[in-house]
């Protein structure tokens, strides 16, 4: 009998190149044939620990050990030589092929150089029905629904000999009964002594699904246990955790005209996300809080209300993904910052751009904004995250925007920039301009906002008041618990009640 | 923190892309010699003529008088590399904006035209005819370039398709146009007319096609050196290639950027065309040779780019050919070499990283990676 556990996390810490601190002394056991759910918003870091765990990064310090031995893994094809298999939440599958090739891909039973396709279907048959993954291997991969897609993607890992599932929020793109199929499935398997990690931002997932969880915050495990202790509401504070004290200093809410008014925005897309009637004010001298689990719609609504026409003045972005749209990271630092403002007269005269005055405004950003770098020629893309944004910020702000939209202003950026960041922008707010604050990080909301919105599925789920507000409460109505009937996040539009009810 | 200055100092005169770009034609030279070596009978003189025949040379004369010798071929590896580094900008400007035309051939053979119909139609006097050909023939290759970008810009036209098809359009025009309209009946082959003396550079090299031209190189890297750093367009034209993404949503005329960077790349194609008409040939022969926009393309590779490198690539370029020519002549190397050595170069400079340090230990994993096993 083997006493050590199959997977055995040894203060495992991962630091990007630049800088973000992702994942920070992580320990975790995971048994033979135990489900284990590992928990938390969205960027916690259960993601780098998955791909230390697969091979695709490798840790800057702590161990992986598997079944008392410690392993490196280099690459992936080191992660499935030790048992190791990743299900994606999009499977990659080939859409002309059969389930079987599919599964077979890579790993083709083959000789002499030719395949044997006879072969493939036989061992595809046999592992479908030994793991209890029901599957028709002769099925076109094209026809396969999402959840079939996936238990393909479990069979592909169990082919090639994984006996540790890696799955990552495999119910998020699946219905209720999909999802249930496949959790059963999961049990199934965990019975004939697959180990599951099982990646999730679901609450019920762990309570209905998983022998034991790892809540992960910040990249730290912030607790530990067995899903039959646990309970909804104990999850829900330790994911979210408490505001972080002391909180900055918020000067009084002095509201204005409104400037900016969206009514009932609806967009669809050929994914999941959409925009479904979101009406919405922005007023003078407030910060509009847009809380809700990613991929409601955000990203959505960030590009809209960005090219609306405001009352005055303009909206400036910052952007969601700094790296694709918020900065041009190979150019440099000047070039960046003056891309909003370029052809004004205190930086190019008739064509021709004026390199002091240039050179003299990135300066003046870097030190007013306390970047770290070298000088306005550094390439922007060799900073760090936070020095990244702030510069960001600054070359928004330089535009002097009526209506600012921030979109995740503070995601992956260390607590010190961050608070800048957020003075920043209650700085511009004391300046009279309108904020719309989208932020997956709910201390983030609750400290600056002065109006909540939570988008669910593209529609506004409820309209709150900022001071006082809830982080639990909040949570009902991001999962789509709870849900106000034709919320609105106009001016005068009524916030939703604010009791709490009984779990 | 001496060793860190010592390192930037070292980083400010040599940068890390010119000291790859050194090493890889060092590597390159090394390897022209020993494919030379495979193929020779004396494989270092093949090599050293190759590297410096094109140089001329000083010899005394039957008379006693020093006298310069081989400069008509030092002439060439001018006019080449004039060529050359026209085409070169004329692709390297469109290339900074992201987009990879081919359509410099087109532009220059349209370019060509225009300057030598327009000098044939108008022997005015030559201070005044020739910069106004010269403007013709950037204007031609500039509108021919600007089609492709406004296509590209208003129907998502691919550049590349678009600028390849303008070319061959532009080239068949150039033929109808020399066979019919601007044909000389008086010479035995189909080809314009002589152009006045007055319109045409005199040489500044007996025998060759040097001419007052020469200048026109430095000048033209300088002109896109500026346009490209110091001015707005240029800027947007870096910003739009850079991360189209990003300039789109600061507000950045993307579309005007495009169309612009291809309008000025064929200009400049243009100009070549010019230099071809009026300083190398004096007048245009139908089967005037295709394909000289491509070695523009590799001379732009070859400079990775940077406008500042392309007079230096285009030398480089011309010198090989100048030498592979000599070398053929007077040993037993075929010049067919050169090309080799040429792709050589280009291979070599555009490795992002060179793999044998780089990955080497993961193409070992891989082939260790075990076949299918079932659970």
């Amino acid at each position: 009998m083997n006493v050590s556990p199959r997977l055995e996390l040894r203060a495992l810490a991962k630091r990007y190149p630049n800088g973000v601190l992702a994942n920070d002394g992580i320990d975790l056991r995971l048994a033979r044939g135990e489900i284990h759910a590992l928990i938390g918003e969205n960027g916690a870091g259960k993601s780098t620990m998955v791909k230390m765990l697969y091979g695709l990064e490798q840790p800057t310090s702590g161990s992986i050990v598997l079944d008392g031995r410690a392993v490196r893994f280099d690459a992936p094809q080191d992660a499935i030589r030790a048992g190791v298999g990743l299900v994606p939440q999009h499977v990659q599958l080939v859409p002309s092929f059969s389930v079987a090739r599919n599964v077979v891909l890579g790993a083709e039973p083959a000789r002499w150089g030719w395949l044997r396709r006879g072969a493939a279907r036989q061992a595809v048959r046999d592992l479908a029905r030994r793991s209890g993954l029901a599957l028709d291997p002769d099925a076109l991969a094209g026809t396969l629904s999402l959840g079939q897609q996936q238990r393909v993607g479990i069979l592909k890992a169990l082919y090639r000999g994984a006996d540790l599932l890696l799955l990552d929020e495999p119910g998020a793109v699946l219905g209720p009964d999909e999802a249930g199929a496949l959790y059963r499935a999961l049990r199934a398997l965990a019975d004939t002594g697959v180990s599951v990690v099982l990646i999730t931002h679901k609450i019920a997932d762990v309570l209905e699904v998983a022998d034991r969880y790892t809540v992960l915050r910040d990249g730290r495990v912030v607790a530990t246990g067995c899903s039959r202790d646990a309970s909804a509401a104990g999850l829900a504070g330790q994911i979210v955790g408490r505001a972080l004290a002391p909180a900055i200093d918020k000067a009084p809410l002095r509201r204005g005209a409104v400037l900016l008014r969206a009514r009932a925005l609806t967009r669809t897309t050929g994914s999941a996300e959409c925009l479904d009637g979101v009406s919405l004010d922005v007023a003078a001298g407030e910060i509009l809080g847009i809380a809700g689990v990613e991929g409601n719609g955000q990203g959505l609504l960030a590009r809209a209300l960005a090219g609306l026409q405001p009352r005055e003045g303009e909206v400036g972005l910052i952007p969601q993904d700094r790296l694709h749209d918020g900065v041009a990271p190979t150019l440099s630092i000047a070039d960046n910052v003056i891309a909003s403002t370029y052809r004004r007269p205190s930086l190019s005269r008739r064509g021709w751009l004026r390199r002091a005055p240039v050179d003299a405004l990135a300066r003046a950003m870097i030190a007013d904004f306390g970047v770290a770098a070298q000088g306005p020629a550094q390439p922007i893309g060799a900073l760090s995250g936070g020095n990244m944004q702030k510069l960001v910020l600054a070359r928004v702000l330089a535009a002097g925007p009526r209506v600012l939209v921030a979109s995740q202003p503070t995601r992956g950026v260390d607590i010190g920039a961050a608070r800048a960041l957020r003075e920043r922008l209650l700085a511009l707010r004391a300046a009279d301009a309108g904020i719309v604050l989208i932020s997956a990080d709910l201390d983030e909301i609750l400290e600056l906002s002065d109006r909540v919105v939570v988008l669910y599925r593209g529609a506004i789920a409820g309209h709150f008041a900022g001071p006082g507000l809830d982080a639990r409460m909040l949570a009902g109505y991001m999962t789509g618990a709870r849900r106000q009937p034709n919320a609105a996040a106009c001016i005068d539009s009524p916030f939703a009640a604010a009791a709490m009810e009984p779990a | 923190m001496i060793a860190f200055t010592g390192r930037a100092l070292f980083d400010l005169l040599l940068p890390p892309a010119a000291r790859r770009t050194a090493g890889a034609v060092a590597v390159a030279l090394a390897a022209a010699l020993a494919l030379i070596a495979c193929v020779s009978e004396q494989p270092l003189r093949a090599w050293l003529i190759l590297l410096t025949g094109p140089l001329p040379e000083l010899r005394q004369g039957a008379d006693g008088a020093w006298h310069w010798q081989r400069l008509v071929r030092f002439g060439t590896v001018l006019e080449d590399t004039i060529n050359l580094t026209l085409l070169g900008l004329a692709v390297l400007i469109p290339f900074r904006a992201r987009q990879f035309a081919l359509g410099a051939d087109g532009q220059l053979f349209l370019g060509a035209l225009a300057g030598v119909a327009f000098g044939l139609a108008w022997p005015g006097p030559g201070w005044l005819a020739l910069p106004l050909a010269c403007c013709a023939a950037m204007l031609a290759g500039g509108l021919w370039g600007g089609a492709a970008g406004v296509l590209k810009w208003r129907c998502g036209a691919n550049e590349m398709v678009v600028s390849l098809m303008l070319n061959l359009i532009a080239i068949e025009c150039y033929r109808l146009a020399v066979s019919r309209w601007l044909r000389d009946p008086g010479a035995g082959f189909p080809a314009t007319p002589f152009l006045p003396p007055a319109a045409v550079f005199d040489p500044l090299i007996a025998h060759t096609g040097v001419g007052w031209m020469l200048l026109a190189a430095p000048l033209a890297v300088l002109a896109v050196a500026l346009l490209l750093g110091r001015t707005t367009l240029g800027y947007e034209i870096r910003v739009s290639g850079a991360a189209p993404a990003f300039a789109r949503q600061a507000g950045l005329p993307v579309g005007r950027a495009i169309v612009m960077s291809m309008a000025l790349g064929g200009a400049l194609a243009g100009l070549a065309g010019f230099h071809v008409g009026h300083a190398l040939l004096k007048r245009l022969p139908v089967d005037l040779a295709p394909g000289l926009g491509f070695e523009g393309l590799l001379v732009a590779l070859l400079a990775r780019h940077q406008p500042r490198a392309i007079l230096g690539a285009a030398l480089f370029y011309a010198w090989l050919r100048a030498g592979g020519q000599a070398m053929e002549r007077s040993t037993d190397v075929a010049r067919e070499i050169v090309l080799v050595l040429q792709a050589l170069v280009i291979v070599l400079v555009m490795a992002e990283r060179w793999p044998w340090r780089a990955r080497g230990r993961h193409w070992l994993g891989r082939m260790r990676a075990p076949g299918g096993t079932s659970a």
